[in-house]
């Protein structure tokens, strides 16, 4: 029994080790997505037309195929004409791509919900676009989009083990490396606490923020 | 009834007219309104009240003619390229001039009474935030919603609403309040206190235009009555003789079908 506690514990460690990636990766994909994604969302009802067709084409193309195909594509794909990027990189910009693309629609959507009479209050008062935006309109879609976005945010919980494919070391990597050196089900079960862990935590973020924007509602 | 003053044109609109579409909305319009005059505008819905005042405050565009706020050329168009001399920039800075009221009171949901009216004189005067806060506290008091300042706009009555956003527009200092229907959407018994507010300003020489359905209201307050109807303004005239003796009988209709609705 205890020769088992310290087997968990030596598991844990090591995994946990693997998990420092992981972590980074969904915090420079949070960081950047969710602004990239706000303003992506305002270019995409822009009266600029064709920034709106781009940006329609984009969101069609990242949305429409696998992430693990947008993974290869950076990885590999792009390595063959010349530009090889490290593991975290590539990862890294096909998650933050992938994510705004997903998050752009969402805070379009959460834009258009505003009813025209906020915009008009805003017009009459003499707030110029950014000042609408900034003061009247986004915090309300922020506060709309919150639900939408925490789901956003637990799917990329479990989308960063996809970077096992380009060699990159992450929690899921480690854990398959202790099954394959011990041929035990543990490390699994280990890394299966560990991603519920870090779920039950961006939940509980979530809906404290609900909770302080809710107050007007 | 009040001190207006003839000599101070408050908006001069000349000629103005807005179609959406092949919808001619707005059909050669001309209106002077005075300093501290108080004008109702009375018509059958889809006659143009709303757009009208909307061109007032740059809401919506005029497609030709020319609107004059205090002396300064807000709008003009010229026929042929539709194109508006004055600058958006320009615009802006003139339509400061101008307060307006919204029938569903468009109260930002997500600050309080106190935020919806500070909001504004901060953020696009850039005026210093404490002198901003005591400002907005006398007026809170004067429209009576001193005790809902820290309350979110979810919180209270629809007349309170209207009050906030009756001290909102007031926030910012206006020479011109626009009201467009600011009771239609309350209850019956709550329409009294936003007109005593609006009265209130009539009485501070406020200049007003008020679209509006009461008719006993309009009487009451406004010194001249505007009837408009398909676009056009078809009488202009002291309450009394608008509604003892209207020149056109699509008036005499349109009151006595009111009045009736009124008293059901
Ligand atoms: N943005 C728009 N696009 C197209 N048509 C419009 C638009 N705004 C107003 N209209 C049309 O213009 C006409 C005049 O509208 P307006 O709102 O000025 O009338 P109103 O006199 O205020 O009527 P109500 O008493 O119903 O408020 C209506 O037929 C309306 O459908
Ligand atoms: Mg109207």
């Amino acid at each position: 029994m205890e020769n088992y506690l310290q087997y968990v514990a030596d598991s844990t460690a090591f995994i946990l080790e693997g998990s420092v990636l992981t972590l980074q990766l969904y915090a420079v994909t949070i960081i950047f997505a969710i602004p990239l994604g706000i303003m992506l969302a305002l270019m995409k009802i822009s009266k600029y037309q064709s920034l709106r067709y781009l940006l329609t084409f984009y969101t069609w193309v990242f949305r429409g195929t696998p992430l693990l195909l947008q993974l290869f594509f950076t990885y590999y794909g792009l390595s063959i004409i010349g530009i090889n990027l490290q593991p975290f990189t590539a990862a890294a910009l096909t998650f933050v791509i992938n994510y705004s693309a997903y998050l752009t629609e969402i805070y379009r959507a959460g834009i258009e919900s505003i009813d025209k009479g906020q915009y008009e209050a805003a017009r009459a008062l003499n707030m110029d676009y950014f000042q609408t935006m900034r003061r009247i309109i986004l915090p309300q879609v922020v506060r709309r989009t919150i639900p939408p976005t925490c789901n956003e945010a637990i799917t990329l919980v479990k989308d960063t083990a996809l970077v096992v494919v380009i060699g990159m070391g992450d929690l899921l990597r480690s854990a398959k490396e202790l099954f394959s050196r011990d041929f035990a089900i543990t490390p699994f079960a280990i890394a299966a606490v560990i991603y519920l862990l870090m779920t039950t935590v961006i939940v509980y973020f979530f809906r404290k923020l609900e909770d302080k924007y809710s107050i007007y509602e | 009834m009040n001190n207006t003053d003839p000599d101070m044109k408050m908006i001069q609109a000349l000629n103005i007219t807005k179609s959406f579409g092949a919808h001619t909305v707005l059909d050669n319009v001309t209106l002077e309104v005075n300093k501290g005059e108080v004008i109702a505008i009375i018509g059958p819905s889809g006659s143009g009240k709303s757009t009208l005042l909307r061109c007032f405050n740059g809401l919506e565009e005029i497609d030709s003619g020319r609107i004059i706020i205090e002396g300064d050329i807000f709008s003009e168009k010229d026929e042929k390229h539709h194109k508006d001399k004055i600058s958006a920039r320009a615009k802006r800075e003139i339509a400061k001039k101008l307060g307006m009221v919204f029938q569903h009171f468009n109260l930002f949901p997500h600050m309080t009474v106190l935020g919806n009216v500070v909001e504004a004189p901060v953020t696009v005067l850039g005026q210093k935030k404490t002198d901003v806060i005591k400002n907005a506290v006398m007026i809170l008091d004067k429209v009576g919603l001193l005790d809902k300042k820290d309350a979110y706009p979810s919180k209270i009555s629809g007349g309170q609403k209207q009050r906030v956003a009756i001290a909102r527009a007031l926030g910012m200092n206006p020479d011109i309040m626009l009201f467009d229907e600011p009771t239609s959407a309350l209850d019956p018994e709550l329409i009294g206190e936003v007109q005593k507010v609006i009265s209130d300003l009539a009485k501070e020489n406020m200049t007003m235009l008020i679209v509006t359905h009461e008719m006993r209201f309009a009487g009451e307050v406004a010194d001249r009555i505007i009837f408009m109807d398909e676009g056009k303004i078809i009488e202009d005239a002291k309450p009394a003789d608008l509604f003892n003796n209207p020149e056109h009988p699509r008036i005499k209709t349109f009151i006595d079908k009111i009045s009736r609705r009124d008293a059901e």
